[in-house]
Parts: structure tokens; sequence; C-alpha cells
């Protein structure tokens, strides 16, 4: 605090000292501020059964208590035949009543306290979320517990959620952008990885009550759950309240804790890889392996991956492909984290069709240029003051601190992870950012993935943008069929 | 450390709630020259969300030059007299050449519309239509840009913002205005003064003709090439007859493409005057320094002593039901629209309050509609008011086995039953508790405040944002029955129905689940049987593919049983009738 005082008082002073305007915005004097990142030790707790918890008092802010916990497990566990067991267990949770709540009731009990209380599953994990006003918690943490180890799945609600979820997959084809996102992930993780074992109308159809509740029981244990807790409360009574909650679950007979997320045993097939579809624009994916964010490279890949395509407006293409060439509204690349295995690099635009290989010509032209040359001290000074002059607002709100704690929680970043990341992006030189640069930019070894157009039209390329897509790269063209949006087999 | 409206009541277990709902200390400040300024100060992060808000939008344009108040948004990003280029002077000489060479394709391209109309031409924008003349322009067009490119500091406007831990630098357009936002270390405040007051006194709107391409792209991403965007726009401009509402915010193809920088120019000259801006900040500032650095900065931006030209339409009232019947590749379903109020209205909240009695888990429509007649799996219904009207808006996707008629036919019952019964006790209180405890939610995330309040200035006055709760406390039950009467009538409504477009839904699974090679085969025989009228001849049918199914090869035997199957189903019908 003592640091932002001694700021109030030197902005102060330059106000009142210098009328003109600078000519130019450099020249505004600026005065370092200091920024604590919030610690993992000073929010972390060990409820009484084990359960770690993380709390982060908010006594300034609103009268709300903001709660989170996560389930460890997800549809990395779906028994074979039932793919989408996770997913409506974990709606279900909430809208499928409990053995002292019907789910009708349930309903109106939460809507009347205004309180949110949402659950969900995904791959790797499941969300209990409740936020309520802080006068009501005790009625809705209470609800919670329920929903958390009590639900019954009740027949009628999960015949709705099959509705649901069969109009959700039979609309797989209808847009590019969920065309785009299957295919990619096939051609980057195989057909036989967790990720891409679909929900099918078979598979949907097979699912019972019992299945879910096996799911349940298998996953309710305190091994597999951590909480997260934000808002307007006092630290040592949120402690005691969750431990006469949370604190006092014990593991069921069949509760297991969840095993390891399995890594994909796929090789990518480089490639260019078209999928028609009769729209005016073409969405461009091209994706080869990554990193983890554990990896000691991480920082600087993150440096490089910020003037690559990562950094928004001040990213090279994005000046190249936007700015310059008027051909995309969207353009970008990022690493992802892994992070239970290898990421994957994806540079990403989307362009009217006839430019499409004009504009995966650019791309490939920048990856070139940043692994061939240096790059500038300029863009690594402003990339460097993105990242660390940008850091505080990574902590948005206090629930954004809590869930960041809880993510790292689950996916094993160290707990100084966040304090130290300053100054390992700060330690990344010119030289880091062209070796990662060449070690990681391998766009020899891409899935070029093209989702919209006729192939013949992405072939001709446009007169102000001539090149045929076969040209772009030394790697094969294929047309990749859609799949059949209710079995996820290929459509003929 | 400081408690900025604090609540903070560390002995309980949790500050008690007051009463009705939040309070806001807004700090409401008028520059010299016009602006107005509200500032928020919270100080429990160094940093400081900004916005600024202009009162122009879509509405603000005409016909002919649709789109211009979002292209022109993008041109805001391009940099100023010094931000941006290292050659100011030779800069502003290309644009007036390449201004003066694009007058000359807009002769070239009015002989190609000619064509265009005439039939003679399919596409005018084409680039095989061009004639020669036409081309050798483009031409020398791209050797400007090219030029020009050489001297720019490339989007040195963000580049600056970026390096100083500037993030979520953006804007966004809508019909009733244009916010550019973003969030800044606190001790970077006077460079958002600096930067922002600066591309207000003296910007220069380069590379103009290569941000409509790319608002080409915007447009072929959100709109062209998604499911419903076409339709949902065509749908948007039957709705509003009158109203420049009747627009879409990114603009007709035909006037984006056709836009100029005089334009542009002249519709910064209208509407970006200081007098028609609101800058709204919240996060780690004294206000009192903050207004002196406002009033430095961009109190040397003069004031447009004529004041903005006023919106006039008012939308005539709506005389009969309009329908648009779409087919698409989505999901059947229903949307209906109706005229309701502008968002200052005094009638707005009773609308809110009925929204929320029909959505939620709890709410009318799920209940009805979505668990007890199960002709729906997803309904919802929304007040959404703007500065010149509003529409009360119900939305609702058809089960698999149900028509979207069925549903809008469905949502009409739950709104009579209101129109003659009203809304319970019950109900109604369960709304304002919800109300209250978003009136909290709402103000959780500095930026999502700031932008509530520019949003809020520029439409009713943000005091308007601050008395929301309160005046949901004062709506009736008795409020939401009359309402519901008023507003939610046959005449005043559009409604769109989107079918499946091709027709069914997607093939059978158990058919593309059958090897590839059989399934075209397979589809074949069962096309051709359609044709056998005779339950005998087909159970005669089934009884030689019986035979086959021992014999065949045992990959085969799926597709022998799929037809055995189809063939029962179809004597089976044959037999009810």
């Amino acid at each position: 605090m003592l640091s932002r005082i001694a700021l109030s008082a030197l902005m102060g002073a330059t106000v009142l000292s210098a009328q003109t305007i600078p000519d130019r915005p450099e020249k505004i004097a600026v005065k370092p501020i200091t920024f604590q990142v919030p610690k993992v030790k000073d929010a972390r707790i060990k409820l009484k059964n084990g359960i770690t918890a993380y709390l982060v008092p908010d006594p300034a802010g609103q009268p709300l208590v903001n709660l989170t916990l996560l389930i460890k497990g997800g549809s990395y566990l779906d028994p074979a035949g039932k793919e989408g067991a996770s997913l409506l267990m974990g709606q279900l949770l909430r809208t499928g009543g409990t053995t002292k709540t019907p789910a009708e009731k349930l309903d109106e009990k939460v809507d009347f306290l205004a309180a949110n209380l949402s659950s969900g599953m995904g791959e790797t994990s499941a969300n209990l979320n409740l936020n309520i006003l802080g006068s009501k918690l005790n009625e809705g943490l209470g609800l919670l517990m329920e929903v958390l180890t009590e639900p019954t799945f009740q027949q009628d609600r999960l015949d709705l959620a099959k509705k649901n979820v069969r109009q959700q997959i039979e609309r797989r084809n209808d847009d590019t952008t969920s065309i785009e996102r299957y295919q990619q992930g096939l051609l980057v993780r195989g057909e036989k990885h967790y990720t891409n074992r679909f929900t099918t109308a078979a598979s949907l159809e097979a699912i019972t009550r019992d299945d879910l509740k096996a799911l349940h029981a298998r996953l309710l244990t305190p091994a597999n759950l951590a909480v997260a807790v934000s808002g307007n409360f006092d630290r040592k009574a949120m402690e005691k309240l969750l431990n006469e909650t949370l604190g006092s679950l014990k593991a069921g007979k069949d509760a297991k804790a969840s095993p390891k997320v399995p890594a994909p045993e796929h090789t990518l097939q480089p490639g260019i890889y078209v999928c028609e579809k009769d729209v005016n624009q073409g969405r461009v994916t091209l994706s080869f392996p990554g990193l983890r964010q554990i990896d000691a490279d991480w920082p600087a890949v993150t440096v490089m991956n910020h003037i690559l395509g990562g950094g928004g407006f001040t990213s090279r293409m994005m000046k190249k492909i936007r700015s310059d060439e008027g051909l995309a509204y969207s353009v970008g690349s990022y690493f992802s984290p892994g992070p239970f295995y290898q990421g994957t690099f994806t540079d990403l635009f989307q362009t009217k069709v006839p430019t499409v290989a004009y504009g995966i010509r650019l791309a490939l032209a920048e990856m070139e240029r940043i692994k061939k040359e240096p790059v500038t001290e300029e863009e690594l000074k402003v990339t460097k003051g993105a990242i660390i002059d940008g850091f505080p607002d990574t902590f948005g709100t206090k629930a954004v601190v809590a869930q960041v704690f809880l993510n790292m929680e689950n996916t094993g970043l160290p707990e100084t992870y966040y304090e130290t990341l300053r100054d390992r992006i700060n330690a990344v030189t010119i030289a880091d950012v062209q070796r990662v640069a060449q070690k990681y930019l391998t766009p020899e070894k891409a899935a070029i993935l093209v989702v919209g157009g006729k192939a013949a039209d992405l072939e001709a390329g446009d007169k102000d943008h001539p090149g045929k897509l076969s040209e772009v790269a030394k790697l094969p063209v294929v047309k990749l069929p859609l799949r059949d949006p209710l079995t996820m087999k290929v459509v003929k | 450390m400081p408690i900025i409206g604090g609540r903070g009541i560390a002995a309980a277990l949790i500050a008690a709630a007051p009463l009705l709902a939040q309070t806001v200390p807004v700090k409401e400040h008028t520059l010299s020259n016009g602006m107005r300024l509200l500032l928020v100060e919270r100080h429990d992060k160094p940093t400081v969300a900004t916005a600024w808000i202009v009162r122009a939008g879509s509405a603000n344009e005409r016909p002919g030059m649709t789109g211009v108040a979002h292209l022109f948004e993008h041109m805001m990003f391009k940099g100023s007299k010094t931000i941006g280029t290292t050659n100011i002077q030779r800069d502003l000489a290309i644009n007036a050449e390449q201004d003066k060479i694009q007058a000359e394709i807009r002769k070239e391209e009015s002989i190609l519309r000619q064509k265009e109309l005439n039939g003679e031409i399919a596409d005018m924008r084409d680039a095989k239509a061009r004639s020669p003349r036409h081309q050798q322009l483009v031409e020398q067009m791209e050797k400007l840009v090219k030029e020009q490119q050489e001297l720019l500091v490339k989007d040195e406007f963000s580049k600056i913002y970026t390096q100083a831990g500037g993030t979520g630098l953006n804007a966004f357009t809508y019909q009733d205005a244009t916010c550019y936002h973003q969030t800044v270390p606190a001790n970077r405040l006077e460079l958002w003064a600096w930067m922002e007051s600066d591309r207000l006194y003296q910007p220069v709107f380069r590379e103009f003709y290569k941000e409509r391409d790319v608002v080409g792209e915007e447009r072929r991403m959100r709109t062209d090439s998604t499911p419903t965007g076409k339709f949902e726009e065509t749908f948007e401009a039957m709705v509003w007859m009158a109203h420049p509402y009747h627009w879409p915010v990114i603009g007709w193809p035909s006037d984006v493409s056709s836009l100029t920088r005089e334009q542009a120019n002249e519709f910064f000259a209208t509407y970006y005057a200081p007098n028609n801006l609101t800058a709204v900040l919240v996060g780690d500032f004294k206000s009192s320094e903050a207004i002196a650095l406002c009033e430095r900065y961009f109190g040397r931006i003069p004031a447009n002593p004529k004041g903005v030209p006023e919106i006039i339409t008012l939308e005539p009232k709506q005389l009969a039901e309009k329908r648009m019947m779409a087919e698409a590749e989505t999901t059947p379903s229903a949307q209906i629209v109706y005229k309701a109020v502008s968002a200052g209205h005094k009638d707005a909240p009773a609308l809110d309050v009925l929204s929320s009695v029909l959505n939620g888990r709890s709410g009318r429509l799920q209940k009805s509609l979505v668990e007890g007649q199960k002709v729906a799996t997803r309904v919802r219904a929304s007040m959404q008011g703007m500065k010149y009207g509003g529409t009360f808006v119900f939305h609702g996707t058809a089960s698999a086995d149900q028509k979207p008629e069925a549903v809008e036919q469905a949502i009409y019952r739950e709104i009579e039953k209101i129109q003659k019964e009203g809304i319970t006790e019950q109900e109604l209180q369960k709304a304002k508790n919800q109300a209250q405890a978003d009136s909290f939610r709402r103000l959780e995330d500095n930026m999502g405040l700031t932008i509530q309040l520019a949003i809020a200035d520029a439409t009713t006055g943000y005091q308007a944002f601050l008395d929301e709760p309160q005046k949901t406390e004062a709506v009736t039950r008795e409020d939401v029955q009359r309402v519901a009467k008023d507003y939610l009538v046959k005449e005043t409504r559009s409604v769109a129905i989107y079918t499946r477009k091709g027709g069914a839904a997607p093939t059978d699974p158990e058919l593309a689940a059958l090897p590839a090679e059989a399934q075209g085969m397979v589809k074949a025989q069962l096309g051709r049987l359609e044709q056998v009228k005779d339950p005998a001849q087909l159970k005669a049918i089934v009884g030689q593919l019986e035979g086959q199914a021992g014999q065949v090869p045992a990959e085969a035997k799926p597709v022998i049983d799929y037809m055995i199957k189809k063939v029962r189903e179809r004597i089976a019908k044959l037999e009810a009738k």
C-alpha cells in the first residue's frame, strides 16, 4: 500500500507542474507501480478430509459469494458405447433432483434464492458452481451439498437432457466453425483419443440412469475434489463452514481417485486438407505439435508467438494478413498449454474462398521469416511490456484469482508459476526467440485444414491474389469428407 | 486499505446485504467543451478500466452509406498526425491521391452497377468485369497503398498501448452508439488521456480502402458464413419498417464496398465532438486528478456548437403481423418479436419483470413448453430496450417431433394466460430477488461496470442504470399483467419460422453405420420397395432376405438385417392404414 500512496502523491505533482501536452506519448513521465501477484499459499487451506480449498476474500467487494467445486474426471472415463455419459452426468447433477428435493422443487428454490447454481462436466473435469448473496449462503451451500452427494438423476430430466444433446449433435455440420473443430481434432489427435470419442445417436440412446449413478459413485471422493471460494466473507468463518460441509464428505465405497488423463498416440499426418461446404469464406487452421506449459521453453515460446501471431494488432500475422492485405478480420496463432500432454500450435484465419491460398502463403512466409531473421529489439520490448506490465489484469477479479488457483491445482502447475513468470519472460533474449522459432515452428509437418468453399475455387485463387492451393506447400492435397453428425462416421 | 463505497464488515461471516440494492459512488463531471466524465474509484488493484462512448451508431447513417459508423470505428485505430507514420506530409498527400483515384474508380463502378442492373454482368465486384482503364486504376491504387505502407509505423496506436501493459484494447459499434475501451495499468492514465484525446483531436484515416476489405471479411465471418446470419439480418430489416434500426450495423454489402474516406470525414466531423461523448473510468485513480488530466487533454478539442442531428423518424405503429419462412441449416425454431418500448420508457421495468417470470429453469416457458407439453427443447424471452424503440422477443427451438409453428402457438397460450390471469405473488417476488442479486453481480468486474455506465449514459443517462433496482422493486403484479396486454399483441408482432434446409433431419444413424459401399445400394433398394403396396409381397421379400442372412459373409449381415428391419417397418405402416 505504501508504494501506492507515494505514487499518488507523485502523480499529483505531475499534474500540477506540467500544463503542456508532450508531443509524443513516450515523453509522459511514468512512475513504476508494484503489483504483488496473489500467492497460492496465502489462499490455500486443507479441509479436515484432505480437500484443498482456496479462499480469496474480498471484504470491499459486493455482498456475494462465488464458490467453484472442481471434480477431477471427465469424458475420458466414459465407458465404450456410452460416449456422452459424463456430459449428461455433469448436467444432471444440478438438473436431475436430489433424494431430499425433487428437481422441480430444487429449480424453484434455487431461483427464489436468486442463486446461480450450475454444474457441468467436460473432458477432464467437472465444475459445480454457486454464486449467491452472502446472506443466503448457508441455504445455497446446503443445496449444493445435496446436489453433490445425493443426486437422483430423475428419468424425466435425463430424457429431456438427451433430447437436447441429440439436437446439438444434429447441428455438427451446420456451421463451418463446428466442422473445423472436429476435423482439426481428428487430424491432430487421431480417431482413438478420448477427445475424438464422439457422442453419437447410438451412444446417447444407450445411456441409462444407472450409468450416471455409477459415474457419480466412482467420482465422489475427497481425492477428486478441490474448491475455490471468493467474495465478501470472513476467512475464518468460511473455513469453519466449509469443514462442516465439504470437509465432512467421505469417500463412497465405489469411489476411486481418477486416473491420469491419457495422451494421444496418434502421429499427425502432414497435408493440405480440404473440407467443402457451401459458404463464401474459408476457415483456415494450420496445426502441428507444440509443447507443454510446464516446459522450460514455454516463456520464450510465449514471447515468440506474441510477435508472430499471438499479440493481436502488434503481431506480424495480423499486420500482414489483415492490416496490409485486408484479407481477414480475425487472424492469430497460439500454442495450447497441454496441460496433460504435449500441446498443439495453431495458426488460424478466415478469408473469402478465392484468397485462401494466398493467405496461407503469407502465414507460412511469416513463420519462415521469424525462423530465419532475429526479431527486432523493439518487438521484444513491446512484447515484454505487454506481458509484464499487463500482468495485473490477468487477475481481473477475486473470482478470477480463485479460478486461476483452482486451475493450477487441476493442471499441476507449480505454485510459484505466476509469481516467477514475469522474471522468466523478462529473461528471454532475441536469440532465445529465434532458437524456439526454429525448434517449434515446423510447418513442413503441418496439417493445413481449410473448411468452406469448393475445392476447385480454393485451388483457382483470384485475379488480385493469384496462386494455387496445391502449391502453397510441398504437401499432398487431401479431400476430407464430412462426418455424419449422428454417427461421426465418414459420409461418402 | 481504503474502502470505497465499503461494505466490509470483517467480524461477521457475511456483510449484511442492504435492504434494497447496490449503490455505486459515481462522480459526474462535465468538461468546459461539454464532454462528460463518469468516475468510480476502486483501489484494490493497480489498474483502471477505461471507456469513452460516442452517441453515434448505425442509426445515425442513411441509405447508401450504411456501415459507415462501424467502418469508422475501425479507422479510429489507424493513428493520427503524430501516431502511425514516419512522414505525415507525404502520408496525407498519398491519402489525397488515393481519394482521387477512388473517385475515378467509382465512375467505373457506376457503369458496372448499371450493367449489373441490366443483367449484363452477374456481380459488379467481380475483378473479371473491370474495363482496362478500371484495372489500371486498381493497379495505381495498389501502388499508392504499397508506398503508404512504406511510411507507416504499422499499427503504432495498438503497439504503444500494448507495450504499456494495456489490455483488452477494442471497440464496438451498435445501433445507438460506438464505444472504445481498454484496461490500463494505474500509472498509465495519462497515456490513456494522451492517446484518446490525440485520436479525437487530429485523426488520420489512413489505410481506409484496405479496411473496407477487412469489414467485408468480418461480414463473411459473422453474417454470410453462419447458418442463420443472413436470415437474422433479413428478419431484423422486416421488423423495423421505417426506423434506421432497419439496416444491419455492419451495413449492406453494396454500401460498405462503396464507402469513401470523405464520408468517414463527414461522419467524424458531425458526431465525434466532445459534447457528444462520455468517458468512464473505474479503478485505481483519484477523481480530482483524473478530472484535471481530462480537462488538460480532452479540453483542447473544440465543441461542435451546432450539436448533432437528431434522429427524427419514429417507427410507425405496426398494423399487421409479419411472417418470414426461412429454410436454413439449423434446428427448426420460431422467433417472435413484438414491438415494445425504448430503454428509458416507464414500462420497461415491468417488461423486464415479465421476461424474468417467463425465463429460467423455474420460469413459465421451461415448465410449460419444455417440461410439460414437451413441444420445445429450449425457449427464452427477453426485453430489448434501445434508445429509440425496443422489442420483446421470444425464441423457441422445436422438439424433434414438433413443428416450429406448434412452439409458436404454445408461446401465445402462455402469453394469453398472463394477460387473463396475471402472475403470482411468488413469481413477482422471485423476479425481484433475482434483480436484486443481479444488481450486485453486474458491479463485480471493473470493465463490465465501465461499459454498462457508458452504454447507459449514451442511452438514457447513467442515472437510469443506478435507479434500475428501485424501479424493479416498485413493479406490481398489475403492472406486469397490463404490459403483457398492452404490448404482446398480434398486430405488432413479426414471426420468423425456421425449418431445416433440405427438409428431413440428418441421415438415419443405422444406415450411416453400414459399410459405406453398401449405403447407396441399400437406399436404392428401399426406394424401389416404396413402390410395392402389397404387404403380402413385402412379407415374401422379408422371407428371401432372412434366407440370405444365413449365407452372406459376416460383414454383410448388418446390411441384410437393416433391410429386413426397414421392410418390416413398411409392412407395419401399410397394415396400420
